[in-house]
């Protein structure tokens, strides 16, 4: 048992009869919560919401370690930790948004602006890293030439490498990536803060305003459970790296949509048993 | 980039482990229960021992999982573990004496369903995927319910997210004889608890590090079954020390010393056994030491 097994096989395409079951279980769970007396417009704002977070993952120029040698373009670490990076920050300017104003389109607003504003720094920091102290121009070895502004590659990508550096395609997918990640996790947070305000002072009897900071605290960790399991379906569906919305890799992006709608649609459910009465 | 890994063979099977850290995670959180039965909270730090066991039981899950090759890392089996964790804990505490039951089967429920998701409808095909993440979500919620065992005294959501109470006084009518008297109502309060403080984000992600740092850090050609296993003991106990220390906040001062005192034991002893493990594994070592000033003209 010295090698378990090989490569994994990650195919191409959507898989029909595990969609069905997929969908199956987002009907069920949308049910169960319709059918325990919860309201179910919260829930399908974590479903959009941890559907955004999954298409938006996608965005994201991830290198992993090719990149930090220079041999492969994108921002040299992992899928799930530029993820949860870019989405934690959308978070909490969400979150911090919705404190100051209380009113739901700043607040998600503000998460996309959190998540795209990290990223395009993180972005800029990694360029400047790779051109001044790395000494590599940016060129990319997927697309001859920049789709947004025209910029040839081949000239400039060093032989035996797969590309290197932060073209702005890359970048630009950066901060798209950011800003929907970042929306999808304050979405997921304002949803969850929806219900444990209201269900919350029912059930533990006390005052709304006393059990406000509660609320906030496990909406707050909810979200980021939320957030990093669709973050790690996405980084699984994409399977190492990927260099931007330009990539042949972005069109997998349905089933990582399909994915975490799923995911998101049962753990929704399973958050929502905290406000259930169970008498204990 | 598909980098194969490889899993040794161990000594221990997958299902020995697996027993093993179900059962020493559920007892450890139970013996917490005897700080309500004796009136002392001395016996919090078995909950951290629980979650030792179970973090100990994950690092062999996480090294079957990523012998596949998921090309993104370690560190996401982690993360993914602890985020659906974290949900099942939460909302398996609400159970009362049963709770760490409870937790345990909402989070091998969790887990099959994201282990479905990833495996049919993102089309992983990696045939051990939803049994792996099925695992890796109870290790993920018994590793926060043991630590949050220990740093509050208590596995039950209102221990959790009440941290004290005060007493409010208001002015009622006035009684016979003309004495004032007053109306006491006792107010939990909300914002200095586990939960409500947002403590639990920092166990969280003592947790999620402590669960993917054993087989990163030691995985190559000659890795080694009791050295990963004694790494992830390693890490435990230094998350666990983290966990004594916030225990200050919610415990009076012996119970959470007790604590301080047994992790600090358990890393010195684990780490010192690490290293030994370390030393017998590798190809050769140096025991460096300072250069030696040497006097005169040399």
């Amino acid at each position: 048992m010295s090698a378990l097994g090989g490569a994994a096989a990650g195919g191409e395409g959507i898989n029909p009869t595990g969609t069905l079951v997929g969908i199956v279980i987002l009907l069920v769970s949308i049910a169960a919560t319709y059918a325990l007396g919860f309201s179910i417009i919260p829930l399908i704002g974590i479903i959009i919401g941890g559907a955004f977070v999954g298409f938006g993952v996608h965005f994201v120029p991830v290198g992993g370690a090719p990149a930090a040698m220079g041999q492969a373009p994108g921002i040299a670490t992992g899928v799930a930790m530029l993820a949860a990076g870019a989405g934690l920050a959308g978070l909490f300017g969400g979150a911090w948004a919705f404190e100051a104003t209380g009113d739901f389109a700043i607040a998600v607003a503000g998460g996309a602006v959190g998540g795209g504003l990290m990223m395009s720094i993180t972005c800029m920091m990694v360029n400047a890293t790779y051109v001044f102290a790395m000494g590599i121009p940016a060129a990319s070895g997927k697309v001859a030439k920049d789709p947004i502004t025209g910029d040839t590659f081949p000239e400039y990508k060093s032989q035996g490498t797969e590309g290197h550096g932060l073209p702005f395609i890359s970048f630009f997918g950066g901060v798209i990536g950011g800003i929907v990640t970042g929306l999808g996790g304050t979405l997921i947070y304002l949803a969850l803060l929806g219900i444990y305000e209201t269900g919350l002072p029912v059930i533990m009897q006390a005052e709304p305003a006393a059990i406000q900071p509660l609320a906030i605290s496990l909406a707050g960790i909810f979200a980021i459970g939320f957030f990093l399991v669709n973050a790690v379906l996405a980084a699984y569906n994409i399977t190492g790296t990927i260099e931007g919305p330009h990539d042949p890799k972005f069109k997998r992006v349905p089933r990582a949509i399909i994915g975490c709608a799923v995911a998101s649609a049962f753990c929704g459910f399973i958050s929502m048993l905290i406000v259930l009465n169970t008498g204990m | 980039m598909s980098v194969k890994m490889e899993a040794s063979a161990g000594k221990l099977s997958e299902n020995t482990l697996m027993i093993y850290g179900i059962v020493v995670a559920l007892v450890g959180t139970y013996l917490t229960y005897l700080n309500v039965v004796t009136g002392i909270a001395v016996f919090s730090f078995f909950g951290g021992i629980g979650a030792i066991a179970a973090l100990w039981w994950g690092s062999d899950t996480i090294k079957h999982l990523c012998s596949y090759g998921l090309g993104t890392g370690v560190p996401s089996a982690g993360m993914v573990a602890f985020g659906a964790g974290a949900i099942a804990m939460i909302a398996g505490t609400k159970f009362g004496l049963a709770s760490p039951i409870v937790t345990l089967v909402l989070a091998a429920i969790i887990g099959a369903v994201i282990g479905y998701c990833a495996n049919n409808i993102i089309n992983m095909n990696i045939p051990v995927m939803i049994f792996s993440l099925m695992k890796l979500s109870i290790v993920g919620a018994l590793t926060m319910l043991g630590f949050a065992a220990m740093c509050t005294g208590t596995f039950m959501f209102n221990g959790l997210v009440i941290g004290g109470m005060t007493l409010s006084m208001e002015p009622a009518e006035v009684a016979a004889g003309g004495a004032q008297t007053f109306m006491v109502t006792v107010l939990p309060e909300f914002a200095s608890s586990l939960i409500g403080g947002a403590a639990l984000t920092v166990i969280f992600f003592l947790g999620a590090i402590a669960l993917q740092h054993p087989f990163n850090a030691c995985l190559g050609p000659n890795e080694s079954q009791d050295r990963t296993l004694m790494l992830a003991i390693e890490v435990g106990f230094l998350s666990m020390f983290v966990v004594a220390v916030m225990s200050y906040a919610f415990l009076d001062i012996t119970s959470a010393t007790v604590g301080v005192v047994v992790s600090l034991i358990g890393w010195v002893y684990s780490y010192k056994q690490y290293i030994a493990l370390s030393k017998r594994d590798a190809y050769a070592w140096l025991d460096a030491k300072p250069i030696m000033e040497v006097g005169g003209n040399e």
